[in-house]
């Protein structure tokens, strides 16, 4: 067989060749136990599921930024914690009182304008001030007059946690983009650290419970084989929240003008300028895409675990691992940040389905956090460049 | 009428250059005429991507001045120069290799929201390069380099500009598409856009501008018509060879 045929088949051999072996492995913990049943790894398999759907949420958001300024923004986990309480406290605490209200919706307005912004071209399109106009009376009399349903929490994060990212690029990032890139990096790092700290001052210092009375969490039992397996609702929701809004980043940034503008500047940041494009509103629009969508897996992050670590810690693992996913899938690709991130959920929850705790052997449950690291070093080692992403010896 | 008396579209006037501390441009004073088409001639590090860079606003004017058609430009951004009707074929031409060749014709277009005068001129670019029409759908990078500099020249003429600014258009390029390239430019030129070809292949660049300056070391050493450079003894002797 001519070499570029083996480079062909030799990806598609080995995925059938792990199938094979994990279809061989359960079918041998079957024979051991019947504990081991098909709805023990259809439930496996769900988690995995809603999980990587969360990862693939805010995976994206570093690949984007990475795409385009190449700064691995270590601060975007942080965002992810800021969306997830930001729908904690519109959930729980809204209505307001007045000034509150009003501040922000002003916040959400502009969020709202920016987005609309995108297809319009111009902050001074008709259609975008009046997008701002109702948004701001609309949300100041939402945010005074009653609680809030999920739904609205989720929506009224994404905006607020899209000012977030546009603020941390206005103010930490712009002043740097002719600086060399470590400089970029150690800030990157710096605002995390003051996002966490901020959060712990601002929000709670300590694990949140957060069970939000919303559809979303009714549960329901799925068959599997003929065994119930209870679940509930999101595991339709989550993936099916995800998918949506990688369908809207995707068609946006491959059909509107600016998504192209987008994709340009990744692939030439400075032939992009000479064809007119304002790298920096591009950029903005990238951290405004990235902490949005982390906003929303933030949001379903706390519906699907029941509770909110402290401001600190809940950003850094889910952030590290999603950063993980998107190397793994090719870092500056969106499709492979989303095949990342379904990859590393599935280790983290199947791994532990496919080596459980049996009486000779006490399972690899408490190692699930590792196995994203142990895979990113094995494609870093064989496939630098990620499942998906450009060879990166191509010449530039 | 001379030379002189037309109005320029593109003037610079003591312009000087910076990478960081180091000083790359010297007094660069050149002037491009409604129309026209000047070569920028030079070896390597002589300065002419720069030139090129400054005029575009890529790279920042420390001293002097520039005009275009009658207005200040230096002060102004690069999408604004692009506006007023400046387009560029880069260096090595740096087509965007992950988008479609009509992509990359959208792409020089961007400022531009005239839908139906749009389409119009992609249809020009397709007479000018039938091959281009052929590849609409193809990503970028997989067209042959000589498809790639004709992308490249189809993309910067989809902003209708006045003034073409070309980075060694010949560069890597086998002699006989240098040679149909450079008609093109002629073409182009015809159709009265002016044409600023920064080139380090100084006969076939000299053969057709009306017009050429010679860099060295960021400084302007000689300048003239295209016809006198090529039989200048010291321009011979340094860069056209022997011929």
């Amino acid at each position: 067989m001519s070499a570029p045929q083996l480079k062909r088949w030799l990806p598609w051999a080995i995925l059938a060749l792990l199938v094979l072996l994990i279809v061989w492995r359960m079918l041998y913990l079957g024979t051991v136990s019947e504990r081991f049943n098909a709805a023990f790894f259809a439930r496996a398999a769900i988690d995995s599921v809603k999980l990587g759907s969360l990862y693939a949420l805010i995976a994206l958001g570093y690949t984007m930024v990475y795409g385009i300024i190449r700064l691995i923004n270590f601060a975007h986990g942080e965002v992810f914690m800021v969306g997830a309480f930001a729908t904690y406290f519109l959930f729980t605490i809204t209505p307001y009182s007045l000034p509150g209200g009003i501040a922000l919706a002003i916040v959400m307005a502009y969020a709202a304008m920016r987005v609309t912004e995108l297809f319009r071209g111009s902050m001074r399109d008709p259609l975008v001030l009046g997008v701002g106009v109702v948004a701001v009376v609309g949300l100041t009399w939402a945010l005074t007059s009653f609680t809030w349903p999920f739904w609205a929490a989720l929506v009224g994060s994404m905006l607020a946690t899209g000012v977030l990212g546009l603020t941390i690029d206005r103010v930490a990032y712009v002043p740097l983009r002719t600086a060399p890139r470590n400089s970029l990096l150690i800030t990157a790092i710096a605002v995390s650290f003051l996002l966490q700290n901020v959060g712990l001052l601002a929000f709670t210092n300590r694990q949140t419970p957060f069970r939000p009375d919303t559809p979303l969490n009714d549960p329901f039992t799925l068959v599997v084989a003929g065994q119930p397996v209870l679940t509930n609702n999101l595991l339709v929701a989550i993936p099916v929240i995800t998918l949506v809004l990688v369908l809207a980043l995707t068609s946006f940034v491959t059909r509107s003008r600016l998504g192209k503008a987008m994709r340009a500047s990744a692939q030439d940041a400075e032939v992009a300028q000479m064809m007119g494009v304002s790298v920096n509103k591009v950029i903005a629009t990238t951290f405004l895409l990235g902490s949005i969508l982390a906003a929303a897996g933030g949001a379903m992050w706390g519906l699907n675990f029941g509770s909110l670590n402290q401001p600190a810690t809940l950003g850094i693992l889910p952030g590290i691992k999603a950063f993980a996913a998107a190397v793994i899938g090719g870092i500056g690709s969106l499709p492979g940040a989303v095949i990342g991130a379904m990859i590393i959920g599935f280790s983290e929850n199947f791994m532990s389905a496919l080596f459980p705790r049996t009486p000779t052997f006490q399972g690899v449950t408490e190692f699930k956090d590792t196995f994203a690291f142990v895979l990113l070093i094995i494609v870093l080692l064989v496939r630098p460049s990620g499942i998906v992403g450009e060879d990166l010896s191509e010449k530039v | 009428m001379s030379a002189d008396d037309r109005v320029p579209m593109l003037e610079m006037r003591k312009v000087g250059a910076h990478y960081g501390a180091i000083k790359v441009l010297h007094d660069v004073d050149i002037v491009i005429y409604p129309g026209e088409m000047v070569c920028l001639l030079g070896g390597n590090a002589s300065g002419k991507s720069t030139t090129l860079k400054t005029i575009l606003g890529i790279v920042r004017v420390t001293e002097g001045e520039m005009t275009f058609l009658g207005e200040r430009a230096d002060t102004l951004t690069t999408a604004d120069r692009i506006e007023r009707g400046m387009a560029v074929v880069p260096e090595n031409r740096r087509i965007f290799p992950r988008m479609t060749v009509r992509e990359n014709l959208e792409m020089g277009a961007y400022l531009r929201r005239d839908k139906k005068a749009i389409a119009e001129d992609m249809d020009y670019v397709f007479d000018l390069f039938p091959r281009i029409r052929e590849r609409l759908d193809q990503q970028g990078g997989t067209m042959s380099g000589g498809e790639q500099q004709m992308l490249a020249m189809g993309r910067a003429l989809m902003s209708r500009p006045k003034l073409i600014l070309m980075d060694e258009p010949s560069m890597g390029l086998a002699p006989l598409f240098v040679e149909r390239i450079f008609e093109i430019i002629k073409q182009v030129n015809e159709r009265g856009i002016s044409v600023f070809v920064v080139e380090q292949n100084a006969n076939v660049a000299l053969g057709i501008a009306d017009r050429g300056y010679v860099l060295q070391t960021g400084e302007v050493v000689l300048s003239g018509r295209a016809r006198d450079l090529l039989n200048n003894e010291a321009m011979k002797r340094a860069y056209l060879g022997d011929i």
